[in-house]
């Protein structure tokens, strides 16, 4: 177990359970929702299906995403996607199209909903992560493993903490930012061009933290210009609506 | 007076609207609304996979439970009151509240339950504090 000493270890691991707490919330709440119209019973096996079936896609695509970011410039690919990911999370969102995804009454109908939905928003969260783990799958079902249970059972407390500390989003988005910048520099077609490829990754880590945190906040900052009125939910569902 | 008191189910809520009741009590005419405000759960991905009725509905069963325990105390009290949920930044929510609808005055505890919750809920009254222009009593 000598990787438990070594401190690099604990950092990426860190990395990768912020990242999976940070982006993950969603894909808690989509499962929650999504089983919501089914019995009891149903929806509990349901939540319990579509969390494992998270899981799995999640090491399964990071797996392929870890082999796959050996390749000259995806790299290079993966950190501008990283980018745009980490601007995302700093921009609050505004209210846009609804999906007509209708909430399944029966439990291979939520299932499905689940499993796509699953598909679809691990995608950033791979990227992410497989770009903090440095090609080590350890990390990766380390850090998996010990995210889940806090995504699971403290989905509301850090609703509650980004709420009312903006900073954990900036702190997030810049965290995507520095993974990005230490991507860039580690794909092989952009290594081969640097003397000492290895000096550059913090310096490219700080530039990258520093493009996402800036673009971010100023973006975000031009939205909140601009918000309609308070969102407010009727007391009684609107009989039309159904 | 149109008044306003923002709840979130916990005891320090309660005690905004025992306060809110004294008021009544002392012969103020109030204009009684509860306002329970809504973390938005919705990213970009939710609203790609749940349906806004679902979302609705789910916004709708927390709110209410939250608001339970005070619309029964005001009822007990024999006063009328009027019920909303709003769903947003809660401080930020708040205070915009106020001000969108008119309302001369908003009354809310300072930190609801305890433990990691009375540690965050405790500076959203602060948080309010930096965004309101209207007169606000802080129950503790």
């Amino acid at each position: 177990m000598a990787f438990l000493q070594d401190g690099g270890f604990w950092l990426s691991l860190a990395q990768i359970i912020a990242i999976d707490i940070l982006l993950g919330g969603d894909n808690a709440v989509v499962i929650a929702l999504a089983c919501r119209r089914l019995p009891e019973a149903q929806r509990r096996m349901g939540i319990f299906w579509g969390v494992v079936g998270a899981i799995a896609l999640r090491i399964a695509l990071i797996f392929f995403a870890v082999k796959l970011l050996e390749l000259p410039f995806l790299k290079l690919a993966g950190a501008a996607l990283l980018v745009w990911i980490g601007v995302k999370l700093l921009i609050p969102e505004e209210e846009g199209a609804h999906g007509s995804v209708e909430g399944s009454t029966n439990l291979l109908g939520a299932i499905r909903t689940v499993v796509v939905a699953d598909a679809v928003m691990s995608i950033d969260n791979v990227i992410a992560v497989a770009g903090a783990a440095h090609g080590d799958m350890t990390l990766v079902v380390f850090g998996i493993l010990v995210s889940i249970p806090i995504i699971v059972a403290g989905s509301r407390i850090v609703l509650h903490l980004m709420d009312r500390f903006p900073w954990v989003i900036t702190f997030g988005g810049g965290l995507l930012g520095w993974i990005a910048g230490g991507m860039a520099v580690g794909d092989p077609a952009v290594a081969r061009r640097l003397a000492a490829p290895q000096d550059w990754h913090y310096p490219a880590a700080a530039c990258g933290a520093v493009v996402v945190v800036t673009l971010g906040s100023w973006l975000a900052r031009r939205v909140a210009g601009r918000r309609g009125p308070t969102v407010e939910i009727p007391l009684r569902p609107d009989p039309d609506k159904s | 007076m149109k008044m306003l008191v923002a709840v979130d189910g916990s005891e320090v809520a309660d005690r905004a609207v025992d306060h809110v009741i004294a008021l009544a009590r002392c012969g103020a005419a109030l204009d009684i609304h509860v306002l329970n405000v809504r973390i938005p759960v919705e990213s970009g991905h939710v609203r790609l996979f749940v349906h806004p009725r679902d979302l609705e509905d789910y916004y709708r069963e927390e709110g209410l439970a939250e608001l339970a325990k005070a619309a029964r105390r005001l009822d007990e009290a024999g006063l009328a009151h009027t019920d909303h949920i709003a769903v947003g930044h809660i401080a930020v929510t708040i205070a915009r509240y106020v001000d969108e609808r008119g309302f001369d005055a908003l009354v809310m505890g300072t930190h609801g339950r305890g433990g990691l919750r009375k540690m965050l809920m405790g500076s959203v009254a602060q948080h309010v504090l930096l965004h309101i222009a209207r007169p606000v009593t802080f129950v503790k």
